[in-house]
């Protein structure tokens, strides 16, 4: 066994098993797990695509070992494992779709080959092979009789005959000779597979096959009688497919075509139900309840409801390479494993991101279930043919709000905005009624306030209390700066001349102040003349006299000689006498 | 308990009695093992997957033995944390042949060592390596490589490989399970002893 490092899934799965050079080549479309022995214990049955033209193989692998072999006679597209009878023990049977042709394996042994029907041949095809045969015209006239035939018949060419017309000229004699006899046939090729329970929902119960083809049909065939139950036709060749329900209640077949389209069959119709036209190629398609999700060659995955509504889109980092649904029953989890092509595995619930898997190399397949006797296991086969196992650690919660980028999960929750009260209401109802009534009520008072206000400064300038002097004759400015912690305090007056060219003389400070509390130095002081511009610091101590932290307001008065009433006052606000309490 | 059962105790005329918590995945073998160190007339013919847990009961030389039988199977798994703190002594089955959940059972065995009533207590752990019979079983030493088993320093711990069918390595198990409960006693007896004797000494010194 080989461990390595789960990277950036937070420690969410352990590494069961990993080997880089398994030798395993294939897609999550021929991979599936079952209790291939009836003893409790799943199998990972693969179809191994070996090099594309040789080496494919069935495989079974019990735990990290491989079990069982059996080589395949062509290119595998799809695999599942069913139930097809009732027979005891139960064991399931697989299927591998390959070609036109269904191979069902019982016991890891081949049982039994099930072929489509073939399709409609050319009649033109039929009379100039037919011609050949009697010796009417040579290999070269047949290839361009057939080549005429191929551009413009509605009814396309059998496969002899297009691999006829890829010959170069000197193997057409030979070609003719070894074929002219046999009749022709066309036959369409399986794309993809699925398996749809038959009447029961039941885990073991009895299914039927589902298959799309080249043909651009579906059918669904009974397993027991390998009859053909039901057909449908597509506007395009099918390329994945997902199956829900059960043939003899109500069932859904979701297919992606290769026109770019998925379409929703349903029991009732022969022809696709809805359609959901795609901005680009699908690559991946997973139900997950009942949404289908779908990964596209946009590097995006899209969920949809299952009448075909757009629900969502998020963007992937990455081009998708497969899609698998991570389906747990008995923790109640269903989310959607996307492989991507930066060797990440991600896994979606919805559209949050949950976890994200590190690979070592791409991953091509994808398997989520039960194997062996563990629920939870992953299992994925990469590019370079390895095969890794993953088991989901039992403690493990997924939380929606893991690693999902977006908006926070806060933003929807909904505000516990209390109910409107009967007082509110109440309210607005009076306003409503007597809005009138109120705005003249409020003008008045603004009226009166905006008088007080008037009135109140009238007297500040008659009586000279604020720190501008407004009389012509003296304009004066005054600012008062109180320095120190106390008990002494510095105060410095600041006075200015705002007159533009004449100076002022003959002014005075006093101040007016709480004797009890206070004692000001220099309770009278002359100014001297005030120079326009200039700003003269008047300065002073005062001692606060009380030791209880009581603070008061002492007012200075700028007074011209000879003049009882001041030319400005300021109002100083002493500060709190610390230094009294620290002594 | 009576003072006449606790002197019968150190005297060892009495059985101790120890608790034994049985844990391990999943068919790994725990009621196998459980059901083979019972008496023969005991023993019950067909092992079921336990739910849950099952109590057992049996007798070695000198220790009588009571066995919390869990259940291996995850959803029961939880279960096991609440046996830890009244329990003696632990046995640990392990499927040498299920190499793919090894990686489980040591998720299982790291998070029950981690435990708070289990971590830093000197509690007794025997493992069994069982179906050793099968063909791919690892070894002992294998099993006890993965697990890193070499990592427990603070607690007395033994693996053996055992084959429970047949009831093949289970007494080397037990035997040494059984000395390592009987030491832990003894010391345990001697101090509580000399406490005893002083105590008498110190009476008679009053009484004179
Ligand atoms: N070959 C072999 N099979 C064994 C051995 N020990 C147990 N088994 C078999 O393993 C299966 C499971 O044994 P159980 O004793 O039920 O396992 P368990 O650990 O109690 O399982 P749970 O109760 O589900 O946790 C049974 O079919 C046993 O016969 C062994 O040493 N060798
Ligand atoms: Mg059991």
């Amino acid at each position: 066994m080989t461990s390595m490092e789960s990277g950036g899934d937070g420690g969410k799965w352990l590494d069961a098993h990993y080997d880089p050079v398994a030798g395993l080549y294939t897609f999550s479309s021929c991979v599936d797990l079952a209790d291939l022995s009836g003893d409790g214990e799943n199998r990972l049955v693969v179809g191994d695509l070996g090099t594309g033209s040789s080496g494919m193989k069935l495989k079974v692998y019990r735990g990290t070992a491989l079990m069982s072999e059996n080589t395949l006679l062509d290119l595998p597209a799809g695999l599942v494992a069913f139930f097809m009878d009732l027979h005891e023990p139960r064991i399931p049977t697989t299927a591998v779709a390959s070609g036109p042709c269904i191979y069902l394996y019982k016991n890891l042994r081949p049982y039994f080959k099930f072929t489509l029907p073939s399709l409609e041949v050319n009649t033109l095809e039929q009379d100039v092979w037919q011609q050949a045969r009697e010796g009417q015209i040579d290999p070269l006239t047949l290839k361009e009789m057939l080549e005429s035939i191929r551009k413009k018949a509605d009814v396309p060419l059998s496969v002899r005959s297009l691999r006829f017309l890829s010959l170069e000229t000197d193997g057409l004699d030979e070609f003719v000779q070894l074929h002219k006899q046999q009749p022709i046939r066309r036959q369409t090729v399986i794309t993809c597979i699925d398996t749809l329970k038959k009447s029961t929902a039941d885990e073991d119960g009895v299914s039927c096959l589902v298959v799309g083809t080249e043909s651009s049909d579906v059918f669904i065939l009974d397993s027991k009688a390998f009859i053909i139950l039901s057909k449908m036709s597509l506007p395009a060749p099918p390329t994945m497919m997902d199956v829900t329900g059960q043939f003899d209640v109500e069932f859904r077949i979701t297919v992606a075509c290769r026109n770019g389209n998925i379409y929703i069959l349903r029991r009732e119709s022969d022809k696709p139900k809805y359609c959901v036209e795609l901005p680009s190629h699908p690559v991946g398609l997973v139900r997950v309840g009942k949404n289908v999700l779908v990964g596209c060659t946009d590097e995006s995955l899209q969920g949809f409801t299952q009448k075909g509504k757009k629900l969502w889109k998020i963007v992937l980092p990455a081009p998708i390479t497969t899609m698998a649904p991570m389906d747990l029953p008995t923790r109640g989890f269903q989310g959607v494993l996307v492989g991507l092509a930066n060797c990440e595995v991600h896994l979606y619930r919805d559209k949050n991101l949950l976890s994200t898997i590190k690979t070592p190399d791409v991953v091509t397949s994808i398997c989520f279930g039960r194997y062996g006797r563990e629920d939870g296991t992953l299992i994925m086969t990469t590019k370079g043919g390895g095969l890794m196992v993953k088991i989901l650690k039992r403690t493990v919660v997924f939380d929606d709000r893991d690693s999902a980028p977006g908006p926070p999960l806060a933003q929807s929750i909904r505000l516990n905005v209390p109910k409107k009260t009967k007082l509110y209401v109440d309210q607005t109802l009076r306003e409503r009624e007597s809005g009138v009534a109120m705005h003249r009520a409020f003008q008045m008072d603004l009226s009166r306030v905006r008088l007080a206000a008037a009135k109140a400064y009238v007297k500040a300038l008659e009586s000279s209390l604020t720190p501008m002097s407004a009389s012509l004759s003296e304009p004066l400015k005054m600012n008062a700066v109180v320095q120190g912690l106390g008990p002494s305090f510095k105060l410095t007056l600041h006075v200015q001349n705002t007159a533009a060219c004449r100076p002022v003389m003959n002014l005075a400070i006093s101040f007016l102040y709480d004797e009890n509390l206070y004692r000001i130095r220099d309770p009278y002081m002359r100014i001297p003349l005030l120079v326009p511009g200039l700003i003269y610091p008047v300065g002073t101590f005062v001692d606060c006299t009380n030791d209880k932290g009581i603070t008061d307001i002492i007012k200075v008065f700028v007074l011209h000689e000879g003049r009882s009433s001041p030319l400005l006052t300021a109002h100083i606000n002493m500060p709190v006498s610390e230094g009294l309490a620290l002594s | 308990m009576g003072l006449l059962d606790k002197l019968s105790g150190w005297l060892g005329l009495r059985k101790k009695e120890v608790n034994v918590l049985c844990l391990g995945l999943d068919n790994s073998g725990k009621s196998t093992i459980i059901n083979q160190l019972k008496p023969a007339n005991t023993q019950a013919q067909e092992i079921v997957p336990t739910i849950g847990f099952s109590i057992e009961k049996f007798k070695s030389s000198s220790l009588s033995f009571t066995v919390f039988d869990m259940s291996g199977q995850s959803r029961y798994r939880s279960l096991w944390e609440h046996y830890y703190k009244e329990s003696h002594a632990i046995i640990f089955v392990i499927d040498s042949s299920d190499k793919l959940r090894m990686v489980v059972t040591k998720e299982e065995l790291d998070t029950f060592l981690n435990h708070e009533d289990i971590r830093g207590k000197r509690i007794p752990v025997l493992f069994f390596a069982n179906k050793m019979d099968l063909q791919d079983a690892m070894s002992s030493v294998k099993v006890s490589q993965m697990l890193c088993l070499e990592n427990i320093k603070d607690k007395p711990w033994h693996i053996c490989a055992s084959n429970a069918v047949r009831g093949e390595g289970l007494q080397e198990g037990l035997d040494w399970l059984q000395g390592t409960l009987s030491a832990q006693h003894t010391a345990h007896i001697t101090t509580t002893k000399n406490n005893f004797l002083n105590m008498f000494v110190f009476l008679f010194f009053l009484y004179l």
